[in-house]
Parts: structure tokens; sequence; C-alpha cells
């Protein structure tokens, strides 16, 4: 199976698309091209296999996001120059469940990954953050993203990721 | 690198179109050559050389149009609109349309992100450079 992926397309089939979970398959089906084409507020990408390119297998949103300087706390802020955080969320991400452990996980959040990158040469960005369930949580781990402290309960894990951590593993060799 | 050298006048320009060209070698399989062969016949192009600068021409607008955030399509006389969807395109451009979300913090992750900032990035592990490097 060779894997491609790319901006959700409005004739992509998401009709079949299952990871388990209804709020992530609800996005995909009903918000993410309306959110994306319409109304702007987030970027889907979709992972698709080449023999059958229209059918979903995964995918992730990514939007831009920042966290307000005027709220951080001043002993942080003396460091930091008068600008809110500027960041990347990664908003969802979502394997098809009949292709879950082939790797396509892997393979989105890489892709999410280099989109920032790329996008951190054009525009302002200091970090990724992004929600993750409990469950998920040392999957995000392994990547390096870090717990945020001091959220909810009632909300999934807000972890992060340092764009400058993303520079160096890209100048990096496997070790 | 290219080496300069002096030369008389009357070679100056075919020495300078030399200086200025490269060699390009391609493995193509079988399939692929014979596509080749066909669209220059289809284009009229007599050598590997046009076919190529053609094809690199048409590559680059390509690019710069997708990196400006457009999109390319073709459309038939019935109105109908094809997207054109090749992922190598894709990785070139679509960042910069990335829109803006609100998020909620409270102050103790306001806390939290302020010092993780303000440290030393940390070292990447080996997962994420091999997420990197796919």
């Amino acid at each position: 199976m060779a894997v491609i992926i790319r901006r959700l397309a409005e004739s992509d089939d998401a009709s079949s698309f299952d990871c388990s979970d209804t709020p992530l398959n609800n996005y995909l089906k009903r918000h993410a091209w309306v959110n994306q084409q319409k109304s702007a507020i987030g970027v889907t990408y979709v992972a698709v296999d080449e023999a059958a390119p229209r059918v979903v297998l995964g995918y992730f949103t990514l939007a831009t996001a920042s966290a307000p300087r005027d709220s951080l706390p001043p002993k942080y802020v003396r460091g930091l120059p008068p600008y809110d955080l500027p960041m990347i969320l990664l908003a969802r991400l979502a394997v098809d469940r009949r292709f879950t452990g082939k790797g396509l996980g892997h393979s989105l959040l890489s892709e999410a990954l280099r989109i920032s990158l790329r996008v951190a040469e054009d525009v302002g960005i200091r970090y990724i953050i992004t929600d993750a369930y409990q469950e998920r949580k040392a999957w995000y781990v392994r990547y390096g993203f870090i717990p945020i402290e001091g959220g909810p309960e009632s909300r999934p894990q807000r972890m992060f990721l340092d764009i400058r951590t993303l520079r160096l593993a890209s100048q990096s060799n496997p070790r | 690198m290219l080496k300069a050298k002096t030369i008389g006048k009357k070679d100056a320009a075919k020495s300078s179109t030399r200086l200025h060209k490269r060699k390009f070698q391609a493995d193509l399989a079988e399939a692929e050559d014979s596509m080749v062969r066909s669209l220059k016949e289809e284009l009229q192009l007599s050598s590997n050389s046009d076919f190529l600068a053609d094809a690199v021409a048409l590559f680059r607008w390509a690019v710069r149009e997708r990196k400006r955030g457009r999109r390319i399509f073709s459309e038939a006389d019935s109105g109908e609109r094809k997207e054109l969807l090749f992922p190598r395109l894709e990785r070139v451009a679509p960042g910069l349309a990335l829109p803006r979300a609100d998020i909620q913090w409270s102050a103790k992750e306001l806390e939290s992100i302020a010092e993780l900032a303000s440290r030393e990035p940390a070292a990447p592990t080996d997962l994420l450079i091999r997420a990197l490097r796919g």
C-alpha cells in the first residue's frame, strides 16, 4: 500500500472512516471540509492509498494559535519579546481502525511536523501544541512532546513541542 | 564546480554556453521512457533537453502557484473542474494558509508553557529525528 498525505479535497470519501471515536469521525465527515474551505478555521490533511486515492484512511488538522503574553507570569515575560507566543495547533489526528498498527499514525504526525517546520520558516512559530487523550499521551511523549501542567482534568492532556527541537531533529542523523 | 579559463573571442559564445550547461541523466522504466517519447512526439520536441526544459518550466510554475496558496484546476467547456492534487506540490504551500484558532488556557497552563518556552530546547528523540527524515 502506497500512502499519500495531502490536503483534504471536497471529493474525498470519508463515509466509511471509523477511528472508534465519534467526535473525531464526525469532525472529518461533517466539519473538516467546511472548516477548511469556508470558515478557514483549520486545514485538514488526509492519508489515502494511491490505489484508491479518494478514500480517507487517516487525517490530521492544523491551525495557528497563540498564548497571550499579557497573561504570562511576569518572571517569564521578562525574557520574552513583547508579542503573544505564536504556535501551531495540531487539533486532531486520527487513523481508521482498519489501518491501526501499520505506521499510519507515525506518517501523519511526521507530515504534520514537517508542515510545521515549513510554516515556521515563513511565519513566526514558537512551538506546537496538541490535546492528547490520556491513553495517547505516551505516544506523543516518544516524539518529544512535553505535557503542559495545569489543565482541567476534564480535558485531554495539552502537550508542547518546541519548534527549535524540531529544527534540531531535522538537522540530526538517527542514532 | 565550473572552472573559468581564458578563451579567444571566436569561441567565447560557444564556450560560454558550454560552461553553463550540465549533463542530466535519468534511469527510466520502460513505461516512463515510452511516455517521454510519446509526449515529445505530441509536443513536437526533438531533443530530451528541450523536453526537460519545458517540463521544468511547467513544474516550476506549478510550485510557484502552490507556494502562493493558489490551487490548480483544469476546466472543461461544460464548466466541470478538476483540481490537480499532486502530493509533492502540496508540500510546498499549505502551511501558509493555516488559519487561526482561539484556544482556552488556564492560568497554570500559561505559567507552565511560559516556563517551557523559556527553557533551552530539549534534545530531539530518536523517533522525532526519524519522523522528520521520512
